[in-house]
């Protein structure tokens, strides 16, 4: 079971609509994927959520919607609404705001920690606050795939950097192909092949592609139940 | 009567089994807007892999794309590696967005120790 947990639609950046990256992942071998969109209006995620679960019915494969914060105003808001969506994902690229992603345990995924950047985003109090606050540190593959030569080195130099850290302080890693158009998702082995090539062991690798991201999905179900309060507490 | 033997005395022995190098088949299916051609793939292969890999790190896959079993229904093909470098090679062909003008995806289907392996699965 293998689940792709960041790719963009049309309804954001992305130029390929729900239904073609739906059919292309089901093509591909994932058992789910999760849609990343930019929160505009609480009407426009109703317009989503059922564009997704008719889609979800039509192609045969989970679909969940996440939203992705790209700046500390944006992710306050999304901590608020948290329960009405699956997936919150954090973009990162400042300091400031990959700080307050580890920090925050609502907090799913912070993508590309290292995107724009000099260095890696990332150092060791980070890595240890997002092993604590259990935030997913990402691989994100589209970085490596529409960078060449000088970039793409560097930027897989920071990711390589970033790997070693989550594997000392047991800070989740998971790998996801960070798709704007169905023709960048990439197939689960390309992308478990990739983790490979920067530092983490086969199985850890299967992990990010599968294990981690159910977890994931098991906190959504978590958090939907009427039990739950916040991060950690939940009514017995 | 000469050539034959000169044939014969230049051709190398195979090596013993121990000291071959153990290969690895992948068996892939290109997903297209349009059909592509083989000399277009092979092209694109080569060159993403010496782009990712380099010279060097292309040298160390011993990768070859095996021309008999292109499929040109299919769109599938298989690529020899050696076992130690299958990641590498995945990976590289995962990095082939293009070919030309058309948008392309890579489907591994199979990798395998055998031929007759990769085949099974098709």
């Amino acid at each position: 079971m293998y689940f792709d947990m960041h790719v963009h639609s049309a309804f954001s950046e992305g130029e390929s609509s729900l239904k073609e990256i739906a059919t292309q992942a089901k093509i591909l071998g994932y058992s789910g994927i999760c849609f990343a969109e930019y929160f505009k209006s609480k009407e426009k995620m109703d317009e989503i959520k059922k564009e997704i679960n008719q889609i979800s019915k039509e192609a045969k494969i989970k679909i969940f919607l996440g939203f992705e914060a790209r700046n500390a105003n944006e992710l306050k808001k999304l901590v608020k609404i948290r329960r009405e969506y699956d997936v919150l994902l954090v973009r990162g690229y400042d300091l400031k705001l990959n700080r307050l992603a580890v920090e925050t345990p609502e907090v799913d995924i912070l993508t590309h920690p290292e995107l724009n950047r000099k260095d890696s985003g990332l150092n060791h109090v980070l890595i240890k606050e997002a092993a604590k606050n259990n935030v997913a540190i990402e691989l994100n593959f589209r970085n490596i795939l529409i960078n060449t030569k000088a970039t793409r080195a560097l930027i897989m130099k920071h990711i390589e950097q970033n790997i070693r850290l989550c594997k000392k302080y047991k800070a989740p890693v998971i790998i996801c192909s960070g798709a704007i158009s169905h023709w960048q998702l990439k197939d689960p082995k390309v992308l478990m092949s990739m983790g490979v090539m920067l530092g983490l062991e086969l199985k850890e690798a299967k992990n990010s592609l599968s294990t981690i991201p159910q977890k994931i999905i098991d906190q959504i179900k978590e958090r939907k139940s009427p039990k739950w309060i916040m991060p950690g507490v939940k009514e017995l | 009567m000469d050539n034959a033997r000169c044939k014969r005395v230049m051709k190398l022995k195979v090596l013993p089994a121990s000291l071959r190098e153990k290969n690895r088949y992948i068996l892939f299916k290109i997903i297209s807007e349009e059909p592509i051609e083989y000399s277009d793939l092979e092209s694109a292969i080569w060159n993403t892999m010496l782009d990712f890999l380099g010279e060097y790190g292309t040298s160390k896959t011993s990768a070859w794309l095996i021309k008999d079993r292109w499929d040109k229904n299919n769109q599938t093909c298989i690529i020899r590696c050696n076992h130690l470098s299958v990641p590498a090679l995945i990976a590289s062909l995962g990095l082939i967005n293009r070919l030309g003008d058309t948008r392309i995806a890579v489907k591994i289907l199979k990798v395998s120790g055998t031929i007759k392996g990769c085949k099974a699965n098709l």
